[in-house]
């Protein structure tokens, strides 16, 4: 096969007006953004933040029943839908025989998360919901592995979000 | 034999047979859930509804005798709707918990509703509530909510253990499944009732909230608990070992097992074994002429035949010695499985020490030992649980100031610095190739499942380690095993939370 070289543009090896047009562009957006700052796109970071819709999928949060207690039942199909095999769950007995079997060791390791959704779509009592946070600094790489503890009850949920679907309701309405 | 026709499939079946089981060698799918091959028929789930020629009401199969030249089918629209009806009425008062029930993933009724679900449910009533959690005795937990009252459980208990613990109480929508006073189901067999029973009504207390069914795998075994030998089935993954459940096998335990046999996957798991070799360099040192072997009737033939055929290649001056944990108890029977002899492999010992000529001694003990010189070999039972004087004995036996060879399964704790000591980790019975003969000869295969302990070899691999010259060799590589973690590839892996 042979590969046909193209001759350079005569314009190209006219060196001078490319660096001119490059100039032109850089310092007309530094005048922009200096005298327009509100039109400027960027955020000065940290100091300012984005606020993502409420569809986005960041970090998870485990939902809590009215009485404060975890919604998820251990049920495990989160970790068996997870393509990243990155959520780890032992189960037991609950005491309240209404409730009957619930999660004693839940843990998401979020650094081998890639925040694909599917643990939320496959978890049947809406015990399990990616939020809005996608900043996650730690010190050191065992603070990444989320447990109970920082999933449904870190400080920034303000004592857990409800669940949407709560088994006593179920119960009462016959179901 | 019968002449007879199931969907359009033309077979010959002997007088007497059932049509569901008719349908089933055709293979042709049928909706059923009372109806089991091991116990009397019920007809009382109303789902194996079929059109036989001539007869213009629908018949139940599970009930009606194949008669010459019958012609059945279940494909007409009509036998479907039926089904779906019948499927729809089980499921009135059914509590919607698949997420909490531990049958999920290899229910009936999960299964069946796939296929002949109505899945617009037309039930505009609120659900009948029962009892949830109710503890049967220390192996079953019973939810009612979730029976469906095709009463497998209550015949097993009549006909198969003849116990009659369990019965169906009340009527109508409160009908229950129930111990009669509340007295617990504590017989031998009591787990299978679990096994047969088609949805989570009832779960074992052992096995409940362990696993999720789908994450494990099933291997095919013999059971090492008792010299019945039952076919099993061991379910695993990669944390190890969770639950032991039957499997047909017409000849030995048909669609049964004991409850103690559901126990003995225990000592298979890594936390349990003996997992590195210790001293193993001493197996090559030239050793004494003299030799004492004590052995027991957990291994299977073709260990016994290398080491008896090595034994007698050896110009050694060998004594063998059987230990026998209960032999009082060796003839006891309960006239279903269980038997008193807990090995499971006597007579294939027995019959090989026979076929090589090799005198076995009864082993009492470790007294008149004083005074011997030479090599000990002592190979330790699996099964530790029912050797009474296991602990005493290995405590005995480390005693020694011989040159002593231990092959064993479970942890044995030694001294390292005892130089005369070697232990060596055997696989278990999970774990290696081989047949056990049962208590009336039948041979019972063994299938090499994944290996959960990576340095731990079957005893004739340790034979021909020890008869090979390059044995030092093969000790360097054992110790490369551990340190590099060598054939970790093909190991299951324990680390725990791998789901
Ligand atoms: S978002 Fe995806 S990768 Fe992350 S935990 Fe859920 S299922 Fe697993
Ligand atoms: S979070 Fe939802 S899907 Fe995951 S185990 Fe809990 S209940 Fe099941
Ligand atoms: S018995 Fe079957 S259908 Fe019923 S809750 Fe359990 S898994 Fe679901
Ligand atoms: S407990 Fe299970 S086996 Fe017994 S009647 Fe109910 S569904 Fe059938
Ligand atoms: S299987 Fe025939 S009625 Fe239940």
């Amino acid at each position: 096969m042979s590969v046909e070289v193209k001759r350079k543009d005569q314009n190209q090896s006219w060196l001078l007006p490319s660096v001119l047009s490059g100039m032109s562009l850089t310092f007309g957006k530094m005048w922009g953004n200096l005298f327009n700052r509100k039109k400027m796109p960027t955020l000065n970071y940290p100091e300012e933040k984005y606020e993502y819709g409420p569809r986005f999928k960041g970090n998870h949060v485990l939902t809590v029943k009215k009485d404060g207690s975890l919604r998820c039942t251990a049920c495990m199909l989160c970790a068996t839908n997870c393509p990243a095999d990155c959520i780890t769950i032992i189960a037991s007995e609950h005491d309240n025989e209404e409730v009957e079997k619930f999660p004693i060791h839940y843990e998401i390791d979020i650094l081998r998360c890639v925040f694909c959704g599917f643990c939320e779509e496959a978890c049947p009592v809406d015990a399990i919901r990616m939020g809005p946070e996608w900043q996650s600094p730690a010190l050191n790489g065992g603070s990444f592995v989320y447990d109970i503890r920082h999933l449904a009850f870190r400080s920034e949920l303000r004592g857990g979000i409800e669940s949407r679907l709560d088994d006593a309701e179920r119960h009462k309405a016959g179901i | 034999m019968l002449k007879c026709n199931i969907n359009g499939v033309d077979l010959e079946v002997p007088e007497g047979t059932k049509l569901i089981e008719a349908f089933l060698k055709a293979e042709q799918k049928i909706a059923h859930y009372c109806w089991h091959p091991g116990l009397s028929v019920a007809g009382v789930c109303r789902l194996c509804m079929c059109e036989i020629e001539g007869n213009p009401r629908l018949q139940i199969a599970c009930n009606t005798e194949v008669q010459e030249g019958m012609v059945a089918s279940n494909q007409s629209e009509k036998v479907k709707e039926t089904v779906r009806w019948g499927m729809d009425f089980h499921l009135i008062n059914h509590p919607l918990d698949c997420p909490i029930c531990d049958q999920a993933g290899e229910c009936g009724l999960q299964e069946q509703y796939m296929e002949y679900g109505q899945y617009t449910p037309s039930m505009a009533h609120a659900k009948v509530k029962k009892r949830k959690v109710v503890s049967l005795g220390s192996k079953v937990v019973l939810d009612s909510e979730r029976c469906i009252l095709c009463s497998r459980c209550v015949r097993f208990t009549d006909e198969v253990t003849k116990t009659h613990e369990l019965g169906i109480f009340n009527r109508g929508d409160k009908s229950e499944i129930g111990t009669f006073h509340d007295k617990p189901l504590e017989n031998k067999y009591a787990v299978n009732t679990v096994d047969i029973c088609p949805v989570g009504a009832l779960t074992s207390k052992e096995f409940r909230f362990k696993q999720r069914v789908w994450y494990l795998k099933d291997e095919k075994t013999v059971c090492p608990g008792c010299s019945t030998g039952c076919s099993v089935k061991v379910y695993h993954n990669q944390e190890g070992l969770f639950r032991v459940k039957p499997e047909y096998d017409a000849e030995v335990n048909e669609h049964w097992m004991c409850d103690e046999g559901r126990g003995v996957f225990d000592w298979v798991n890594r936390q349990n074994r003996q997992s590195y070799s210790v001293n193993a360099e001493n197996m090559e040192k030239p050793s004494s002429s003299e030799l004492k072997l004590i052995l027991t009737a957990q291994q299977t033939v073709e260990e016994y035949e290398s080491l008896f055929e090595y034994l007698k290649s050896s110009n050694k001056k060998v004594e063998v010695y059987y230990w026998k944990n209960n032999p009082d108890k060796f003839d006891d029977f309960d006239n279903l499985l269980i038997r008193g002899d807990k090995n499971p492999n006597t007579k294939g010992l027995l019959e090989t020490a026979v076929k090589h000529d090799i005198t076995l001694n009864p082993f009492s003990g470790f007294d008149g030992f004083e005074s011997f010189e030479g090599d000990i070999w002592f190979i330790l039972p699996e099964n530790k649980a029912v050797y009474p004087l296991y602990e005493q004995y290995v405590e005995k036996a480390l005693k020694l100031e011989n040159n002593l060879t231990i092959f064993a399964v479970p942890k044995v704790k030694v001294d390292k610095t005892k130089k005369n000591i070697s232990i060596l980790p055997l696989k278990t019975y999970f774990e290696k190739d081989g047949h056990f003969l049962n208590f009336n000869g039948l041979k019972r295969q063994l299938k090499p499942g994944p290996l959960q302990v990576s340095s731990a070899l079957a005893l004739n691999e340790w034979v021909s380690f020890v008869k090979s010259d390059d044995f030092g060799d093969q000790v360097d590589l054992l110790s490369k095993r551990k340190s590099e973690g060598f054939r970790k590839k093909n190991e299951m892996t324990q680390t725990g939370g791998g789901l």
